[in-house]
């Protein structure tokens, strides 16, 4: 490391200068954040309010603790109600219950039993409706009140002490949540394309994809070697035209090739079918310049001194070359990764009689997030699935892009 | 093994001169060779049409009582040492130097016994498993050499291997490339531009200039016979003096006058070059090694082979000093004369450099007048027109 410059102005800058990175890196990864989190969202957690980065399930407890049957029972608080402390368990979502109002204080409401209150027989005339009295309890304490609704609410049961229950509105207690992320996401859109299931078929399109991909990738590795050894190292005639016109057709735009290149398929008859994404795609222009220029590097001394120990033109490359490339090809295998893995549009075009057998992963995603889809968590589910290997392929490959093996035997 | 022999061979480039010109070259089974010359001499290319790497544009290469002008150079049975090794980087030093032998399908135990017998005998036994990057310059050197041996081959071919190497690693390579040539017997063809290589290791020397072969001859024959004025001024450092005089004969004595100093020279120089004789009162080239111009106290000598010279720089080497002075006549400028005057315009207006290489024990002061007696006898005289010696 080089001497640094010191003092408080020097400390000053240094601070600023990771204050602004940190910041800008936590705004470029936020969104990543977001869809990470949002692909183990239950859907009911999605549009919460207020929003969280954690996934998160309800609180619940099992039936016979809170002295009924079947399924688990939510759990809910009543805050700022000291009067019931704790947690208290929903039983009973659906228990008829009637409001009433006291009529020394008309604004506030007593949530009791439908069938509770005695009638007094007096009336009362409220908004110019004539709304009997009842006497009700109010806390231990008897009042008069008129009742103001019948509805239906909430029997709860405090989880400490299950004889303790209350009635009130759903609406005014909280649910307790708990973080519990809902890994079913991904096995759902994994799984076969099925209505019934919510099967989303990610699954099979991420078969084809892989497939597709890793074709892609050998086929341009060994293509591209063996184009840019010929370029770099063997004389013949019109070598530099031939590698001219190569080099040329990267200048061609992939949208004027679509049209000649769909024909193509037609005739050869491979519409709607895997075979149209490899094989046009093995062939690279970009990869062989790539490789030629990484093999004009490597001294000539290596390859005669490889002539001399008699190896011939096939060992030479096999042996030698490529492994001396290793960088290259990483770096290019990369590269024909991430174009395999995300192409959409060729696929848009070439796998079109909605035939979801042959769709590749590109494709099935942007089915997912349509018009009519309600299941967010599981488009995130699903793109979190399509982003996750290039992201560990760059992981892995990265180290290749700075190591250079090749001068390290001379000299 | 096997001997290798040059036919006439050119080698000529498209629209280029040609590298090298109609060679002759005989090089015999189990010899040492060294073919020198400045850059751009011939001598790798000539080395390269050996290992089959050039094309050979006419003549005839044999090796052995093969005639190899369209034989691969994989089955040329030679091995090449190369000036930056050229090791495969990817492979440890085992993978290195039994290459040629997996390449060439011998057995797995086979190879690895080989492999180990010129590790052992290059004392790289536990560098085996390492990568190049992981070994030094002198071990590289030495893997390289190690895959030259392991084959057997009939010829070694080595292209200035040790001009990567620093000083003192180089002495001692250069001894151990000597001592391991002796021990295998193998025939040797090794190229470089250094003078001291060329003549501590050769058995003969090759010198080539231009393309042109210009003399082979053991090293000391080079020294004290040079075929021309060429040969002369490369071989020896610091170089031969070369100094245009003219000549007067007197009698039986010869002298040289030049840049307002008279020399006269020894009888016995008459012996070896019977030529100047014939030079009254014309121009010749007087060749002086720097050796053999000694401080006056240290060589008695009549005053008429004494020459005082100016001390334009000492440069005290330790064992001997060596003093740069300035004669005040024209450098010759004959085709294959040092090229002093190119390199340095200067000095054809300030005169002809000269060296003189006296003893040690010496202390002489920039600017101090030295008397220098020189070994008359010893020295060399060269046409200044063709530069041939006069013979």
């Amino acid at each position: 490391m080089s001497v640094k410059r010191k003092g408080p102005k020097a400390t000053a800058i240094r601070v600023l200068t990771y204050v602004v990175l940190v910041a800008v890196a936590a705004i470029v990864i936020f969104p990543f954040v977001v869809a990470v989190s949002t692909s183990f969202k239950r859907p009911t957690d999605i549009f919460t309010y207020p929003p969280s980065l954690v996934p998160k399930q309800d609180v619940t407890v099992p039936a016979d603790q809170v002295g009924t049957d079947g399924d688990p029972v939510p759990v809910f608080t009543f805050p700022g109600r000291d009067d019931r402390p704790g947690e208290w368990a929903l039983v009973d979502a659906d228990a008829p219950l009637a409001e009433f109002r006291p009529l020394d204080d008309l604004e506030r409401i007593i949530v009791l039993d439908a069938a509770a209150g005695e009638r007094t027989g007096a009336t009362i005339t409220i908004d110019g409706e004539e709304e009997d009295v009842f006497l009700v309890d109010d806390g231990g304490t008897q009042v008069e009140a008129y009742r103001s609704r019948l509805t239906s609410g909430g029997l709860f049961v405090s989880v400490d002490d299950p004889d303790t229950s209350v009635l009130d509105l759903v609406n005014f207690a909280t649910p307790s949540k708990e973080f519990g992320p809902r890994f079913e996401n991904f096995s759902e859109v994994l799984a076969e394309r099925d209505p019934e299931t919510n099967g989303k078929g990610v699954g099979r399109s991420l078969t084809n994809t892989v497939l597709v991909t890793i074709l892609v990738v050998l086929g341009q590795i060994i293509t591209s070697i063996l184009g840019g050894y010929a370029f770099a190292r063997v004389q013949f005639r019109g070598r530099s035209t031939v590698f001219l016109m190569y080099l040329g057709s990267v200048m061609i735009p992939f949208v004027v090739l679509i049209i000649p290149l769909f024909q193509l398929m037609l005739q050869l008859n491979w519409r709607d079918n895997l075979v149209a994404l490899i094989i046009p795609f093995t062939f690279t222009a970009y990869g062989t310049f790539l490789m030629r220029q990484f093999f004009l590097g490597i001294p000539a001394e290596i390859e005669e001194a490889a002539l001399l120990d008699g190896a011939s033109r096939s060992t030479i490359l096999w042996k030698v070359m490529v492994p001396l490339a290793r960088p290259a090809i990483a770096t290019l295998a990369t590269f024909g990764f991430l174009y395999a893995w995300n192409s959409f549009f060729w696929p848009l075009v070439i796998i079109n009689s909605g035939n979801p057998d042959n769709a590749v992963l590109s494709l099935t995603l942007s089915t997912l997030g349509g018009r009519s889809s309600t299941d967010t968590n599981l488009v995130f589910a699903g793109a979190i699935l399509a982003m996750t290997p290039p992201i560990l392929v760059f992981l892995f490959a990265q180290r290749y892009f700075v190591e250079n093996s090749a001068s390290s035997g001379l000299k | 093994m096997a001997a290798v022999t040059f036919t006439n061979i050119t080698k000529r480039y498209k629209d280029g001169p040609k590298a090298v010109d109609d060679l002759n070259l005989q090089i015999a089974d189990g010899e040492f060779m060294v073919l020198v010359g400045p850059s751009g001499c011939g001598k790798s290319t000539a080395l390269r049409m050996i290992a089959g790497l050039e094309e050979i544009s006419d003549g005839t290469l044999a090796i052995g009582e093969r005639v190899v002008n369209d034989v691969p150079p994989g089955d040329r049975d030679i091995a090449m040492v190369f000036q930056n090794y050229a090791l495969y980087p990817h492979m440890t030093v085992r993978q290195n130097i039994g290459f040629a032998l997996e390449v060439a399908k011998v057995k797995k135990d086979e190879i690895n016994r080989r492999v180990d017998d010129a590790a052992e005998m290059l004392g790289l036994t536990e560098y085996l498993d390492r990568l190049p990057k992981a070994l030094s310059g002198g071990q590289r050197q030495r893997v390289a050499m190690g895959r030259a041996i392991v084959r057997s081959p009939q010829v070694f071919l080595m292209d200035e291997p040790l001009s990567n190497l620093d000083a003192k690693l180089r002495v001692q390579m250069r001894s151990d490339i000597i001592q391991l040539q002796a021990r295998l017997g193998t025939t040797m063809v090794y190229v470089t531009h250094d003078q001291v290589e060329a003549m501590t290791m050769g058995h003969r020397v090759a010198v080539m200039r231009k393309g042109v072969l210009q003399q082979v001859a053991p090293p000391q024959e080079l020294y004290l016979r040079p075929a021309n004025l060429f040969v002369a001024a490369f071989i020896g450092s610091p170089a031969m003096n070369l100094v245009t005089a003219d000549v007067t004969v007197e009698g039986d004595d010869v002298f040289c006058s030049f840049g307002g100093h008279r020399l006269r020279i020894s009888p016995k120089a008459l012996d070896r070059y019977p030529g100047l004789r014939g030079r009254h009162g014309t121009k010749v080239i007087l060749g002086i090694r720097p050796e053999h111009f000694a401080m006056e106290e240290d060589l008695e000598l009549p005053a008429d082979q004494v020459l005082t010279f100016r001390c334009e720089l000492a440069e005290a080497m330790g064992a001997e000093v060596h003093i740069h002075a300035v004669i005040d006549v024209a450098p010759p400028t004959v085709d294959g004369a040092p090229t002093t005057a190119e390199d340095d315009p200067e000095a054809l207006v300030t005169g002809t450099k000269v060296i003189a290489r006296v003893d040690g024990i010496h202390t002489v002061a920039m600017g101090q007048d030295v008397r220098l007696a020189v070994k008359t006898h010893l020295t060399h005289f060269f046409d200044p027109t063709s530069g041939e010696p006069l013979r």
